[in-house]
This record gives structure tokens, C-alpha cells and sequence, in this order.
């Protein structure tokens, strides 16, 4: 028997810890019962918005905290902190999104479980980003994808909503399921379902390389389907074409920021044995060339992102590949499994998330103008609504990572890392990579600019507010890629992954 | 022979093999699930078995019983998309519903 | 042959017998109740493994609550009154691919498993798990306790949801 009173000293130092998730948690019930006593359309949303704002100000008061909580369940540390802020950055921008989506109010009078479930679906990142515990973080996935599955096919009148959650939660729970059985094995060999004990354990016993490779790879499909890494990345097409543009936006970023999150703790605590000789490069324990493993994974995800892309007709598919291709530049530098490869994820993934959102709000509001999301009904964009023309070309521009803006930066950044830690092929098949994205981004700019610029179609306008939105991530785009020192500051203070030794 | 860790452990092995070919070669969701099921069951026997020879080590029932938890709640809301589904294009046949195009 | 040994045959070859009807079997109505068998089936293997606290969460929940769920979903998508109630079939391809498939990780997991040293420290099998099962919940685990709860209630706010009609 546990002592009584320790145990309970213990729990509410963790609760202390809690805080942000605390609040999450009272958001999530709030908004329950305010979308049942309000008449008001985007009530919980306002909600929602004020329970992230305030998760954030306790979010901020954990900064340098390094300590396992709740038994070791979780682990509360500077890199979790840094994806938690990802998350909620993301999920107060999509929120917004989401006040002007016209897609979103054709379908229902109120929108409560929408943001109801996304806050359930934050929850479930957050957990995932701090969990250090396997059956924690098959709790935090499933929260996580159960609440993804139903936003997908949120406008459920819509048929291709529908198609894309039947796929999402068809594929996601074969994923889980896989991974579940690997997780299962891994427990099998070392005898305890926490991270820290399973990596105590590998130290100092040794156990058969083609088990443990075997539970390995089963547990990297679960997370490589948030990730949307090749081969596990089937899904994502479909599910982002399908799904309101809001939530194939939350999807292409916060999920995946919760995805790295997992990949990067579950490499770093499971399988090195603290920093190797350069004090940067992680020990690896045992014979299995898990850079390898990771950097085919890479490969293979960055180069069928970026050729399937070259031929696709839906603006939204075609950044689905694209979000493919990005995954595979930030699994490059997992790859590395190092420490300037997590600062290196963390930087890349903050610009991803400015451009990346901004192109989608761009798609967004053009689509919902024009009632098609087809790549064509971008032609003459350059004429017909100059600004938003200029801005989105900043956007493409910053995903193919050219300079002077925040993609750049990134790129540059996890190349770096990578060709540091002497993977030379790499970095250059991620650059010729980067040169096939080029066309297909180029072409969409050429559209905007050189056709259909003689025809009479009228100009578009856009609400004030909707504009305001645009310029919040289009001057950030532009800004990062000239002065990017405070995110290189906060990246680099933030690669501390708690470890327990 | 007595009956060890092992013999479960083959048990899990066909089970999950099972559960796989169900996924692969079938189309109507429903069945998929099922092969999903099989898939779980035979995830709890390894959790269980291991934690049986393991030294009677509680955290392998506990993932057991998390697992079951979490199985419901996901052939809860699967099942509620399939019946959306059924709705829209009167069957489930997961290859067959294909609106979007390459 | 002892009881156990006897006990342990019986309950492996009904989970496998009745786990490949259901993936084998043409009508879907007849895979849904044979996984009713192969749950069974497990369970008993559960309780085999001293672990009775898991049978019976298993039959509950398992037989209970998911197979009835299952049920239900194969009633309300297929014409069970016609002749409709074909599980679907597929091409001659796949069906090879996913034989193929099934048949190189069944190997390799036969292979894994029987040349593995697993952790296995010596066992003291116990009387009944259930009180400690509920102070290791409360306790240690209390936080995925918790988080399985707030999963709940996203799954039923989701479920109901999707499944309500338009309004």
C-alpha cells in the first residue's frame, strides 16, 4: 500500500503542474453548458478563446520547469511547453478562421459541439505532448482522434465530409490498433509500460534487436499517421480535401506539432542513454540504426509529397501534399537524433505554422467567394484582388523556402542540422525536393499573375476583418525571415526533453 | 509440454494475423472493425500474458482495461460515422465510397 | 494432460477457430456472432492468466457493449431482410496481396516470439486482482483514470452528434 500522505502530497504537487490542462479540462465542461443555455451561434467559441487565453498565461508560468508528474504519467519540460504553445497559437488562429468560414455557417445554426470537440481535441495534444507513459499516450491519441474524427465530417450534409471521416476513423483506428500491439511487445521485453523505466531497462540488460525493431516500427505507424508520414500517410488526401478548410488546417499543424512531440520524447527517453561525446549527438542504445530507419521515413514522405503534388487540381489536396513534403523536411532533421535536430523541428515547425495556416486562410476566403476550391479559380487572382494576390504569393514563396522569408529560415535551420551531423545525401535530396515543390507552388503565382488577367470578371472584396487576419500571418512571414532571433532563442532554450537522468 | 508464456504469446500472434487479413481483404467497414476488434483482443492477451509471466506485474491488466475503455469508445463513434455514411450513400463499402477524385 | 493444459486448448482454439469464421465468412450477420465466441474465447484466457477481474470486464464490456454496437451497425447498414447481406467482396488481387501480407507477419511474429527472452522475473500468482487493479487505478494511474473520462464524454458528445438527424 501506498503511504496515504504522501501520496497525496505527491498529487497535488502534480496538480500544481496540471494547471494548464486544469483549465483546458473547466473550458471544455463551460462550454458544454454555455452552447446549452445560448442561443448565439459562436458563443462557446468566445468560450473556448478565453479558456486558451487563460490556459496560456499558466502555460507561460511553467517556463524552465523540468519534473515528472502524476507518478510519471507525465513530464512537464521546456520542450512540451514549446509544442503546447504551437497548439494553442494554432487553435486561437483557427478559432477565428472559423468566426468568418462560410462554409461552416451554411450548415448549422449553432456551432457548439464544433468547438467543444476542438477543445477536447487540444486536450488530447497537450496530454500527448507531455505524456511519458505508453498507455498515456494511447489515452492521448485516441482523445485526440476520436474528436479529429467527428470535426472532419463536421458539415455532415456535405458527401465528401462524410467520406472523410469514415476514412480518417477507418485508417486511424487500424493505426492505433497497431500501434497498441507494438506497444504491447515493447512491454513484453522490458517489463514496464513508462519510458524512463524502459529506457533504465535497455541500459542495463540487453534484449533481441529484431523485437524491439519489430515493436519499433508498429508503434512509429501510429505516430507516423498523425504525422502523415509515407507510408502511413494514405489517409491524408482524402481527409484534407473532405473536411472543412478550418479543420484541414488545425490538422496540417497542431496535430502534427502533437506528432513530432511524441516521435521526438519517444526516441530521446526510450533509446539514448543520455548525450554522447559532442555533448550534443544522443547515445543510442543498442545495434538498430534508427537514423536510418527515421531517414528513409523522410525520404520517402518529402519525395511523394512533392511529386503526387505536381498534378493536383484541388487547391486544398494540393496543399495536403505539400503538408506531406513538410513532414519529411522535419523528419530529416529527427533523423539526426540530436539536440540541434529538436531545435531545429521547433523552429521549422513555428514557421510552418505561420505560412502554413496563412495559406490556408488565403484558400479559405477565396474559396468561400467563389464557391469552388479548384487550383483555377486562383486565375487572375493578381487582378482581381490585388492584395490578397500579393499575400498569398508570400505565403508560397515561404513554403517553397526561398528567402526573405520565415520558410527560409526554417529550411535553413534543419538542412543545417542535418548536414552538421554529417548526413551529406540527405540534405541533398531534400534539396532537390525543395526544387520540385518550386514548380508546383510557381505555378499557382503564375495563374494569380499572368492568366485571365484581360477578363472582365469583377473584383473580389473582403471583410475588414478577414483582411486584418490575412496581414496577422503575412507580416510574420515577412518579419521572421529578417529578424528570427527570438524564435532561434526560444527553439534552442526549449530542446530540454526530462529525461530523469 | 506445459502451457507457458509462449503458447498465448502464438495465440496473440494468429489472432492479430486474423484481425490484419480481415482489415486487408475486406470492404464493408463493419468488417473492418471487426478486423480492428481481433486486432485489440489479441493486444490485451500479450498485455496480459506478459504481465501474468512478468512477475504478476499490475500495469500489463491496467493497459488491458484501458484498452477495452478506449475500444468502446471508438466503436462508438465509428459506428455513428458508418450510420452517417449509410445515409448519404447506402452502403459502407470503404472503397467503393469515393466522391473525391486523384 | 491436466485441466489447465485441456482448459487452455479449448479456450485458444475457440478464439481462433471462430476469429477466422469471422474474417473468413461470406454473411456478415454470421461473422458478428462468432466474434461473440472468439470474445468468449479470450476471456477464458484470461482467466487462465489470473486475471479475473479482465474476463469479466471483458465479457461485459466486449460481448455487452461493442458487440451489441456492432450488431446494431451491421442491421442499419444492410438490407437484412434480402438477399444483400454480403460482406463485400474484393478483387482476386487483392485478396493474394492480403494473403501474402497476413502470412509473411504471422511468420514473422511466430518467429519474434519464439526466440525472444522476454522480462520474466519469478512469478507469485495471486487470488484475485480486483483490489489491486482498483488501488493501482486510484493511485499511479489516476491520471489516465481521468483522461479516459474526458475521452468518454468527447466520444459522447461526438456520437451523438453525428448520428442525430439535421435540425
Amino acid at each position: 500500500m501506498t503511504d496515504i500522505s504522501q501520496f497525496t502530497g505527491e498529487l497535488l504537487k502534480s496538480m500544481g503542474l496540471f494547471l494548464p490542462e486544469t483549465t483546458l479540462i473547466i473550458t471544455f465542461l463551460v462550454a458544454i453548458m454555455a452552447d446549452l443555455i445560448s442561443g448565439k451561434k459562436h458563443f462557446a467559441g468566445y468560450v473556448v478563446m478565453a479558456g486558451l487565453l487563460v490556459t496560456a498565461f499558466f502555460l507561460m508560468r511553467q517556463t524552465g520547469i523540468e519534473s515528472a508528474s502524476f507518478a510519471g504519467l507525465l513530464v512537464i519540460d521546456p520542450f512540451g511547453q514549446f509544442i503546447k504553445f504551437i497548439v494553442l497559437i494554432t487553435t486561437l488562429l483557427v478559432i477565428m478562421f472559423s468566426f468568418i468560414s462560410k462554409e461552416l455557417h451554411h450548415s448549422h445554426a449553432k456551432l457548439g459541439e464544433y468547438y467543444i470537440l476542438m477543445t477536447g481535441m487540444v486536450i488530447g495534444m497537450f496530454l500527448l505532448a507531455s505524456s511519458a507513459n505508453l498507455i498515456m499516450i494511447y489515452i492521448a491519441i485516441e482523445t485526440m482522434s476520436i474528436s479529429s474524427y467527428i470535426l472532419a465530417g463536421y458539415t455532415k450534409e456535405v458527401k465528401r465530409s462524410t467520406e472523410a471521416s469514415l476514412k480518417y476513423v477507418i485508417f486511424g483506428a487500424v493505426s492505433s490498433g497497431i500501434m497498441l500491439y507494438g506497444m504491447s511487445i515493447l512491454f513484453g521485453l522490458t517489463g514496464s509500460l513508462s519510458l524512463l523505466e524502459i529506457n533504465t531497462f535497455l541500459m542495463n540488460n540487453s534484449v533481441e534487436s529484431i523485437t524491439l525493431l519489430l515493436s519499433g516500427i508498429m508503434i512509429l505507424a501510429g505516430f507516423g499517421y498523425k504525422i502523415s508520414a509515407v507510408p502511413f500517410h494514405f489517409w491524408t488526401p482524402d481527409v484534407y480535401e473532405g473536411s472543412p478548410i478550418t479543420i484541414t488546417a488545425l490538422l496540417s499543424v497542431a496535430s502534427k506539432a502533437a506528432g513530432f512531440a511524441v516521435i521526438l520524447r519517444f526516441f530521446k527517453v526510450v533509446f539514448s542513454a543520455g548525450l554522447g561525446s559532442e555533448n550534443v549527438a544522443w547515445s543510442i542504445i543498442g545495434s538498430i540504426d534508427w537514423h536510418f530507419v527515421i531517414a528513409v521515413l523522410a525520404v520517402l514522405t518529402m519525395t511523394l509529397g512533392n511529386l503526387v503534388a505536381l498534378w493536383q487540381t484541388n487547391m486544398k489536396r494540393m496543399l495536403a501534399y505539400s503538408s506531406i513534403a513538410h513532414a519529411g523536411y522535419m523528419l530529416m532533421a529527427v533523423a539526426v537524433l540530436d539536440n540541434t535536430g529538436v531545435a531545429a523541428v521547433l523552429i521549422y515547425f513555428f514557421m510552418y505554422m505561420i505560412m502554413n495556416l496563412g495559406a490556408f486562410l488565403v484558400v479559405q476566403l477565396v474559396a468561400d467567394k467563389l464557391d469552388s476550391e479548384s487550383i483555377d479559380i486562383f486565375n487572375g487572382l493578381g487582378y482581381r484582388s490585388p492584395l490578397i494576390a500579393a499575400v498569398f504569393t508570400l505565403f508560397l514563396i515561404s513554403l517553397t523556402g526561398l528567402p526573405p522569408t520565415a520558410g527560409f529560415i526554417g529550411k535553413l535551420y534543419v538542412f543545417s542540422s542535418v548536414v552538421n551531423a554529417g548526413y551529406l545525401w540527405l540534405a541533398v535530396i531534400g534539396v532537390l525536393n525543395s526544387v520540385i515543390s518550386l514548380y508546383y507552388y510557381v505555378r499557382v503565382i503564375r495563374n494569380m499573375y499572368l492568366r485571365d488577367i484581360e477578363s472582365t470578371q469583377p473584383k473580389l472584396t473582403f471583410s475588414v476583418s478577414a483582411l486584418a487576419l490575412v496581414m496577422l500571418l503575412a507580416i510574420p512571414t515577412l518579419i521572421l525571415g529578417l529578424y528570427f532571433s527570438p524564435v532561434i532563442e526560444w527553439a534552442n532554450a526549449s530542446i530540454a526533453i526530462f529525461t530523469g537522468h | 509440454m506445459e502451457i507457458g508464456l509462449t503458447h498465448y504469446l502464438i495465440v496473440s500472434a494468429i489472432l492479430f494475423a486474423l484481425g490484419l487479413y480481415g482489415i486487408v481483404s475486406r470492404k464493408h467497414a463493419v468488417m473492418v472493425l471487426m478486423g480492428l476488434e481481433l486486432i485489440l483482443n489479441a493486444a490485451n492477451i500479450n498485455f496480459i500474458a506478459f504481465a501474468r509471466y512478468g512477475g504478476m506485474n499490475i500495469d500489463g491488466q491496467i493497459a488491458a482495461i484501458f484498452v477495452i475503455i478506449l475500444a468502446a469508445a471508438e466503436a462508438a463513434v465509428a459506428l455513428a460515422i458508418l450510420l452517417n455514411i449509410y445515409q448519404h450513400f447506402k452502403h459502407v463499402n470503404v472503397d467503393e465510397v469515393k466522391e473525391m477524385k486523384e | 494432460m491436466d485441466l489447465i493444459t485441456i482448459a487452455f486448448y479449448f479456450f485458444a482454439a475457440l478464439t481462433l477457430g471462430f476469429g477466422a469464421v469471422v474474417v473468413l465468412s461470406k454473411n456478415i450477420m454470421h461473422a458478428a456472432f462468432s466474434l461473440l465466441f472468439t470474445f468468449f474465447g479470450v476471456a477464458g484466457l484470461y482467466v487462465l492468466l489470473h486475471a479475473d477481474f479482465l474476463a469479466i470486464t471483458q465479457i461485459m464490456i466486449y460481448i455487452g457493449g461493442i458487440l451489441v454496437l456492432i450488431i446494431f451497425g451491421v442491421m442499419l447498414t444492410t438490407r437484412i431482410t434480402g438477399v444483400d447481406v454480403k460482406s463485400g467482396k474484393v478483387g482476386i488481387f487483392q485478396l493474394t496481396g492480403a494473403i501474402v501480407l497476413t502470412l509473411s507477419i504471422a511468420l514473422l511474429l511466430l518467429f519474434v516470439y519464439t526466440n525472444t527472452h522476454w522480462y520474466q522475473p519469478e512469478s507469485i500468482p495471486m487470488e484475485s486482482t480486483a483490489e489491486l487493479i482498483g488501488t493501482t487505478l486510484l493511485t499511479r494511474y489516476l491520471l489516465a483514470f481521468e483522461a479516459a473520462s474526458i475521452l468518454l464524454l468527447v466520444a459522447i458528445v461526438g456520437a451523438a452528434f453525428i448520428a442525430r438527424k439535421k435540425h
